[in-house]
């Protein structure tokens, strides 16, 4: 009874985690993911957000906006190949009748798409990000409609989302229409008609466990051991500086011929270091020159070597506090 | 009669606990600690490096050539319309900037015009660092459309006719090619030196000591008597903030109160406008700006541009802008990127909240800080006003 009801459990968590994935790739749109409003444009995947600074200062929605005023649509992508895509950007009066529940072939069945436009954004290649800014006139029922064309094959992706400016809470629909579904699924899981997954799961989770080990790249038996020295004295903020990183096995005997990279920055204001430092040359016995640091602030940085040999990639960080 | 000593007893107990809350506010603040000290000493100007060559520049430290770029700068003929020089918007009384949110030239331009003070320690230029030098920078407004909106032939034209200018330029340059300059390179050449010598004057334009360092002098002397006729207990309370409580210093620090850096503080979008990209796309446009570093116009036979060799890039610079100094604050309102925030008080709000970034990651932190401590704050900065010397 007990493992049932965990399976059950199981179940709706599996449910709730992926109906929505399975719903939006049907046909691209808006939606919630782990409390992230995500955009998907057919595969391609954007963080979603839409912002009233006029009427609501830093408020974030996500589709649905509570007034008629200046909007700004955000799209962070999650996907490179946006950057290099032309994305255009529709808003269109809702004419299909369908409310949230219209989808593409709504729009593409609309005889005069141009008339019911407000905005229209036209192709343009944006990397990293988009953002489009409309003032609503008007409350009601509105479409978006994005769309990106693959830079060679020339396919358009879209993707469509029904949005109300002004709503008054009809939002709460999908909730619970979705609380219903759980409800009947945990009925049918507890009467016995799905036992039939019992057992499944082990396999699964076997299958994947071997699927990580498989993909987990070679790692060093013991972590190299970095250390440094600043040949231009003791680093000072703001002041472009060397390194000589002295990079040795857990003998103690210098690792040559390494591919060495380096990053870093304060992770406790998550942000990385101000300049892109490099290796620029292997001086031997395990050292390397390390040019192009330079520090911004005081506080606690960490500086994160990554060392790649034949035997195989190892990550060192060291801890910094100026 | 019971009842009313058991009040009497309440309201002595209220008016003690009262007065001593405020006697712990309004109590003194405690003496520097020695790493204090250290701290106060590396935001002193005393403490300012000596100004850091410009090897692309030639000219950069020659008088003549900062008395050519002085003439140049405050020249309204270097615009479309005879009106619009430098100085235009960039207002001396105004600690360099012109009181506007978005600064007005020719048109109306994207951004809040940025001070120029002590720029010459800066790696960067403009508010996204998309120039890698005072000489490329000072270039691009004559040609922008919204500001000055004229083109280098009619720069040079305009040096080459004026006898003056054209004396100066060929003492340092040599000779100007005959007008009208056929050869885009040696056009190039000519702007290009036009802006190393604009550049030579800027690089005379430098913060002042002001109250605020007299206040460190004295703390370094450990001149108590000193100290306390050059701050108020608001504005040492206030100075401890910034350097401790407020995190001030991780972004303002050094003599100039600036790391010259680039970050995203959340500053919220200007109204009619999309979210201001900032450094990911200044990046992008400094690798690929004609006259950088690396450029043939660089007076450095080396072409040694480590900043551009090193500069870093990445999704972390959405919406960063250039971290600016906070000396000499007063009269430069109002503040941020586009001018968004009206007073000091409203940006130590800001900071105080620490709002999500409507692009990217805001890096700040909400502090927690009481209205009393803000004021503290703006106490302080106050102490730092000091009209540049140039």
């Amino acid at each position: 009874m007990i493992a049932r009801q965990f399976v059950s459990y199981l179940l709706i968590f599996c449910f709730v985690a992926f109906l929505p994935v399975q719903n939006a790739t049907a046909h691209g749109g808006v939606v919630e993911e782990d409390d992230l409003c995500v955009i998907k444009v057919n595969y391609l995947r954007a963080h979603f957000k839409v912002y009233q600074p006029s009427a609501a200062g830093h408020e974030q929605y996500c589709e649905d906006l509570p007034v008629a005023a200046e909007s700004i649509f955000v799209m962070e992508y999650q996907h490179d190949s946006l950057s290099t895509m032309p994305i255009d950007f529709r808003i269109i009066r809702d004419v299909t009748g369908k409310g949230r529940f219209a989808r593409i072939e709504d729009v593409d069945a609309i005889d005069d798409l141009e008339d019911a436009t407000v905005y229209y954004q036209p192709p343009v290649v944006e990397p990293h990000i988009y953002t489009v800014n409309y003032e609503f006139l008007e409350e009601g029922g509105f479409i978006g409609i994005v769309s990106a064309t693959h830079p060679e094959t020339g396919k358009i992706y879209a993707a469509v989302f029904p949005f109300e400016v002004g709503f008054t809470g009809l939002g709460y629909w999908p909730f619970i229409i979705g609380l219903l579904l759980l409800i009947q699924f945990q009925y049918l899981l507890m009467s016995g008609r799905l036992r039939r997954w019992f057992g499944k799961e082990p396999v699964v989770a076997a299958s994947l466990l071997v699927c990580v080990l498989l993909v987990t790249p070679a790692a060093f038996a013991e972590s190299p051991i970095v250390t440094y020295t600043t040949p231009d004295g003791t680093p000072v903020i703001n002041h472009m500086h060397s390194w000589i990183l002295h990079i040795k096995d857990e003998n103690g005997l210098g690792i040559e011929g390494a591919i060495v990279d380096v990053d870093g920055g304060m992770p406790e204001h998550n942000h990385g270091l101000p300049t892109k430092p490099r290796v620029t040359a292997e001086l031997g016995g395990g050292d390397y020159r390390l040019e192009g640091m330079r520090f911004h602030m005081s506080g606690y940085w960490e500086i994160v070597v990554t060392i790649t040999t034949d035997s195989g990639k190892s990550t060192v960080t060291i801890p910094i506090r100026l | 009669m019971r009842v009313r000593s058991h009040k009497l007893v309440l309201a002595a107990g209220l008016i003690a606990l009262i007065s001593v809350a405020c006697g712990q506010l309004s109590s003194s603040p405690p003496a520097w600690t020695v790493a204090e000290v250290e701290v106060l000493r590396s935001l002193w100007l005393d403490s300012l490096s000596d100004l850091p060559a410009d090897r692309s520049n030639a000219v950069a430290d020659n008088p003549v050539a900062a008395g050519f770029g002085r003439q140049l700068f405050f020249d309204a003929r270097l615009s479309a319309n005879g009106g619009i020089s430098c100085a235009t918007c960039h207002q001396a009384e105004r600690g360099f900037t012109d009181g506007l949110q978005k600064a007005q030239a020719i048109g109306t331009t994207a951004r809040h015009t940025p001070s120029i003070v002590g720029a010459a320690y800066s790696p960067w230029q403009f508010w996204d660092g998309r120039r890698d030098s005072q000489w490329a920078q000072a270039l691009a407004p004559l040609e922008d459309p919204n500001e000055h909106a004229i083109d280098r032939g009619q720069v040079v034209a305009l040096v080459a006719e004026d006898a003056d200018y054209r004396a100066s330029y060929e003492s340092l340059f040599g000779a100007l090619p005959d007008l009208p300059i056929s050869d885009p390179l040696a056009l190039n050449m000519a702007f290009a030196n036009i802006g190393k010598s604009i550049a030579a004057f800027e690089r005379t334009i430098m913060p002042t000591a002001s109250r605020f360092d007299a206040y460190v002098e004295a703390v370094v002397n450990n001149d108590i008597d000193h100290q306390a006729t050059l701050f108020s207990d608001d504005e040492v309370w206030g100075l401890r903030l910034f350097i401790g409580e407020a995190n001030c210093t991780q972004c303002h620090n050094g003599p100039l109160l600036t790391n010259h850096e680039f970050h995203n503080t959340g500053v919220i979008s200007f109204p009619g406008d999309v979210p201001d990209k900032a450094r990911i796309a200044g990046v992008a446009e400094v690798m690929e700006s004609e006259f950088s570093c690396r450029s043939s116009y660089s007076d450095d036979p080396d072409h040694y541009c480590p900043e551009l060799d090193f500069a870093r890039t990445g999704l972390d610079l959405i919406g960063a802008f250039k971290t600016p100094s906070l000396r000499n604050l007063e009269n430069t309102e109002p503040f941020m990127h586009k001018g968004q925030l009206a007073t000091i008080a409203e940006v130590l709000v800001h900071y105080n909240q620490a709002p999500d970034a409507m692009i990217g990651h805001n890096e700040a932190k909400p502090l927690g800080l009481s209205d009393r401590e803000l004021g503290q704050l703006e106490a302080f900065l106050a102490t730092l006003a000091s009209a540049p010397s140039f």
